[in-house]
């Protein structure tokens, strides 16, 4: 492991018999894991090369539980890690050797379906795609999609902000919740939002979404639900160049066409996802953009003739244009299963998830082909083209020694050019542990500290899910203190006080 | 392409309060001035009062404070890349010269940012910044989000007098926490914004609103629900009970007024985007709600006109025949509007309007020495939403909570956020919560 967490606390560690017992007498029955072969599948999440087995596993099945297992914790100094499907690509759910994992997995059910008010209340361990299929009958759908949806939690998504090939044209998941029960680390549960489309007062939604688990667990979460589109049809177009389809991209946008979804994948990725699913994909191309556009047919149908005139006007060598549900699913289809069909030409890969601006792709890419050879790593590409963040995938083997770590100073590479040209360290994964140790790229220390204390607001103690998200862990009474500047406050040289 | 304004030189001096008080102004030149005037402030404890244009001051708690800060000369745009869907500008950017620099390229706030001039009865159309604080969406909030959502990153000074970052300058980004959403409505309790990067959408190309006459508050909550639980992705829906043309009669503007002239109630659907598509979906909408009765359909130029009327709340303005009456903005879940507005309207005698589908209402009521609080935030609670006292007198937004406010825990949780950005509230002291105000 090449991040360091924060060491284990030995007198937590000596007591966990009784921790144990007292998680057990909240949790009766089946909810506490204690023997090392059933907390395995627990050791990790969606970012694999990080394991480590927590001290114990509990699965409550109510609030209150939930509130008096962070209460009993808070009392005792135990940390606690939150923990939904698992699926984190960023080690979000990481455990820690010396912390109650928490998970969330029993929150199956969903509570209210209101098509009136267009919302749905969930608990958090609904899948994101469950929740859609749960209004299809309506022609309801819940927008954001990750790659994972069948597998990911709605409580995961709100905890990562995740995103999906649609949140270009229909936002992230702090675009589509409205509200939340939330069990602070003191115990205590707080109903944040609701059924409105805004919260009276400070949007505590909205700083809540995306915190990764560090601010309260979630235990019912209130999101957006809307019509789907008529219709979506979706083109296919290759390019000679990497740069032209960046310029069509470009184009598209600044023709005042806000795709459904816009994707763009490398050469080696396309090879991989077309061996992989055989999705008919052009294989002599360098570029290949899958543009969805949706709406009323007379509305796509209009679009597709601007995009095609566009994709021409930038040279584009192949085009093709889904004319069935059928056809456009196949396009889609290498897109979506880019990630395993990338899994099968290499033992191990590491996914990347930094977003830059759309005018600097064609440098971040040749930025990625320079790094690439320099580690002597293959990489494949896959972008969210439309919205600027990319995937690099760093295809490595985990057996050969020094290649995980060479893969990771390629990926952290990437992230601090990906800020350099104007970007962000992460897109839609989360900072997590992988990401954690970069934060000084993009922030100063006194940008990290003014974050540090909104934890203070929530989790004075710092108990939940420490050693994610922030490279150095401070004391709140330190982070309170008012900032002396040079010995004394200063004034202003105009006097006017 | 950056358009950087000149500085005006610092400027100190003396100004006349709409309380008769006198005070301290500090013009700022750059974040490097508002920096050195916060820590001067908690230094002195002199708590101060944040502003651009001063278009929103009338709006909230009134402060604690005694000296100004003064943004309006920090108006630059830093830079405006329309292909990347962002702007940069400082936070004392008046607000028309940016939007109508957007508009140029055919973009937009998407969030139609709520221009409360013609509420207040204020001079000065605001700035970026103000817009931001205040974080007042219009019609298109339903369809688009609001200010929250198409903040994308923002400098800012906390009341540590410590400039810091927040957020990024583009529209796909997770890296920490994300700040941005509470500053977007914070109403300068929290930060002193200085630059802020901003989504910008493409204007749409075309419009359409169907009108629908002569329905109940509560039929009409229903029509819209019908439209928004529609596919024809409608981008506004608004309802004008009649008593409002009657009780605000000559003080509406013209559009309002020709569509409210035989005094019946209106029920407004927007249909956005490239003409083909919206006059399709205005034809298909308008089949689905045959049964709610027939609707006429205003293309373009007059379908604008109607939402800016709706948006900046025209039949309260100040200067017309209810402005002396003060406006509740309450939000709630929007199935709920029709009954709850009507039964308001009916139990104080005063006046309502629908936005956001019934999300939004907007409601003038008679005088009174609370403003009718004792009755509306009962009433509002009971369905979960939020009432704000937009408009008010000086001693009634002394004497009632502008905000509402909020269950125990959630004050508590809101209030320690608030002092982890200001522990010594020197930023707009007690514009939010009465409480504070000490």
């Amino acid at each position: 492991m090449t991040i360091m967490m924060p060491p284990p606390d030995q007198v937590v560690l000596d007591r966990r018999e009784a921790i144990v017992a007292a998680l057990r007498a909240i949790v009766p029955g089946e909810g506490v894991i204690d023997s090392p072969a059933e907390m395995l599948p627990y050791e990790s999440d969606g970012l694999m090369a990080y394991r480590q087995p927590p001290m114990v596993v509990v699965l409550p099945d109510t609030t209150e539980q939930v509130s008096q297992i962070l209460k009993y914790c808070l009392a005792q100094g135990i940390k606690v890690v939150p923990r939904g499907s698992g699926t984190s690509l960023s080690g979000g759910a990481l455990p820690l050797a010396d912390a109650v994992l928490l998970g969330l997995g029993k929150f199956k059910r969903i509570r209210e379906i209101d098509f009136d008010n267009r919302v749905v209340v969930t608990e958090p361990g609904v899948t994101n795609l469950a929740i859609s299929q749960a209004v299809a009958h309506a022609g309801f759908y819940y927008a954001p999609d990750p790659s994972s949806q069948i597998a990911c939690s709605i409580g995961g998504n709100v905890a990562e902000n995740s995103g999906g090939v649609h949140c270009l044209k229909y936002g992230m998941t702090t675009n589509n919740v409205l509200g939340c029960e939330i069990v602070l680390m003191s115990g205590e549960i707080l109903r944040i939002g609701g059924k409105s489309a805004e919260s009276g007062g400070y949007d505590l939604m909205g700083i809540i979404t995306g915190s990764e688990g560090l601010l309260g667990v979630i235990t019912e979460v209130t999101v957006r639900i809307l019509q789907r589109p008529e219709t979506a049809r979706a083109l296919m177009v290759g390019f000679a160049e990497v740069e032209a389809a960046g310029e069509c991209v470009a184009r598209i946008i600044g023709a005042g066409i806000i795709p459904g979804g816009m994707e763009m994948m490398d050469k080696p990725a396309i090879h991989a996802a077309e061996a992989f699913v055989h999705a008919g994909y052009p294989l002599d191309v360098e570029a290949l953009l899958i543009i969805e556009l949706d709406g009323p047919g007379v509305e796509v149908d209009e679009l597709i003739r601007r995009v095609e005139a566009i994709a021409q006007g930038c040279g584009s060598t192949t085009c093709q244009i889904s004319n069935s549900e059928t056809e456009r699913n196949l396009f889609w289809a290498g897109r979506k299963a880019a990630f395993p069909a990338v899994g099968r030409i290499s033992p191990d890969y590491l996914c990347m998830d930094g977003t830059i601006p759309r005018g600097a792709l064609p440098q971040a890419l040749a930025r990625i082909r320079e790094l690439s050879k320099k580690y002597d790593l293959r990489v494949a590409n896959v972008f969210h083209a439309g919205d600027g963040n990319l995937h690099p995938l760093i295809l490595y083997d985990a057996n050969q020694p020094g290649e995980m770590e060479r893969a990771e100073a390629f990926g952290a590479d990437i992230l601090r050019a990906c800020v350099e040209l104007g970007g962000v360290l992460t897109g839609e994964h989360g900072v997590g542990i992988e990401k954690r140790d970069l934060m000084g790229e993009m922030f100063s220390e006194i940008d990290l500290n003014q974050q540090q204390r909104l934890k203070c607001a929530f989790d004075a103690q710092g108990l939940l899910n420490p050693g994610k998200v922030f490279p150095t862990l401070h004391r709140c009474a330190e982070l309170g203190r008012m900032h002396v500047h040079g010995g004394k406050l200063a004034f202003p040289e105009i006097p006017r006080f | 392409m950056a358009t950087p304004l000149p500085n005006p030189p610092p400027q100190g001096g003396r100004e006349r309060t709409e309380r008769g008080a006198i005070v301290d102004t500090l013009k700022v030149r750059d974040a490097n001035d508002v920096e050195q005037a916060v820590r001067a402030a908690i230094a002195s404890d002199q708590p101060l009062e944040i502003i651009g244009h001063g278009s929103k001051r009338l709006i909230g708690q009134p402060m604690a404070t005694n000296a100004l800060l003064d943004l309006s000369a920090l108006n630059a745009v830093t830079s405006y890349e329309p292909n990347e869907l962002i702007i940069t500008v400082q936070a004392g950017a008046p607000l028309a010269d940016v939007k109508s620099l957007i508009d140029s390229r055919n973009q937009h706030f998407a969030f139609e940012p709520v221009d409360t001039t013609l509420l207040m009865g204020t001079p000065g159309g605001g700035t970026v910044g103000g817009m931001i604080g205040a974080g007042l969406a219009g019609p298109r909030r339903i369809q688009a989000g609001g200010a929250r959502d198409h903040l994308l990153g923002a400098h800012a000074v906390s009341g540590f007098g410590d400039g810091f970052k927040a957020g990024g300058r583009v529209v796909k980004n997770v890296t920490g926490y994300d700040l941005c959403k509470l500053l977007a409505g914070s109403w300068g309790t929290l930060a002193v914004m200085t630059e802020v990067t901003l989504k910008v959408m493409p204007r749409p190309e075309s419009g359409r609103t169907l009108v629908l006459r002569g329905l109940s508050d509560v039929i009409a909550n229903r029509a819209m629900t019908t439209a928004l639980g529609s596919p024809f992705d409608v981008s506004g829906a608004a309802h004008i009970p009649n008593s409002v043309f009657r009780d605000a009669g000559g003080g509406l503007g013209e559009f309002l007024g020709d569509l409210g002239s035989p005094r019946e109630a209106v029920t407004l659907l927007r249909l956005e985007g490239i003409t083909a598509s919206a006059a399709h979906r205005a034809a298909a909408l308008a089949k689905v709600l045959s049964p709610f009765g027939t609707a006429e359909i205003l293309e373009d130029a007059a379908s604008v006109a109607i939402w800016s009327s709706v948006r900046e709340v025209e039949p309260f303005a100040a200067k017309g025949a209810l402005g002396a009456w003060p406006v509740w903005r309450i939000v709630c879940p929007p199935a709920c509007g029709g009954a709850l507005g009507e039964a308001l309207a009916r139990d104080t005698g005063g006046d309502v309007i629908y936005d956001w589908g019934g999300g939004l209402i907007w409601a003038a009521l008679p005088p009174k020495a609370d403003a009718q609080a004792a009755l509306v935030r009962p009433r509002v609670d009971a369905v979960g939403g939020h009432a704000m006292l937009l408009r008010a007198s000086d001693q009634v937004r002394r004497d009632v909570d502008v905000f509402h406010p909020p269950k125990a825990g959630v004050a508590a949780l809101s209030e320690r956020v608030r002092l982890g950005f200001d522990p010594k509230s020197i930023l707009n002291r007690g514009r939010m919560s009465r409480g504070s105000a000490a």
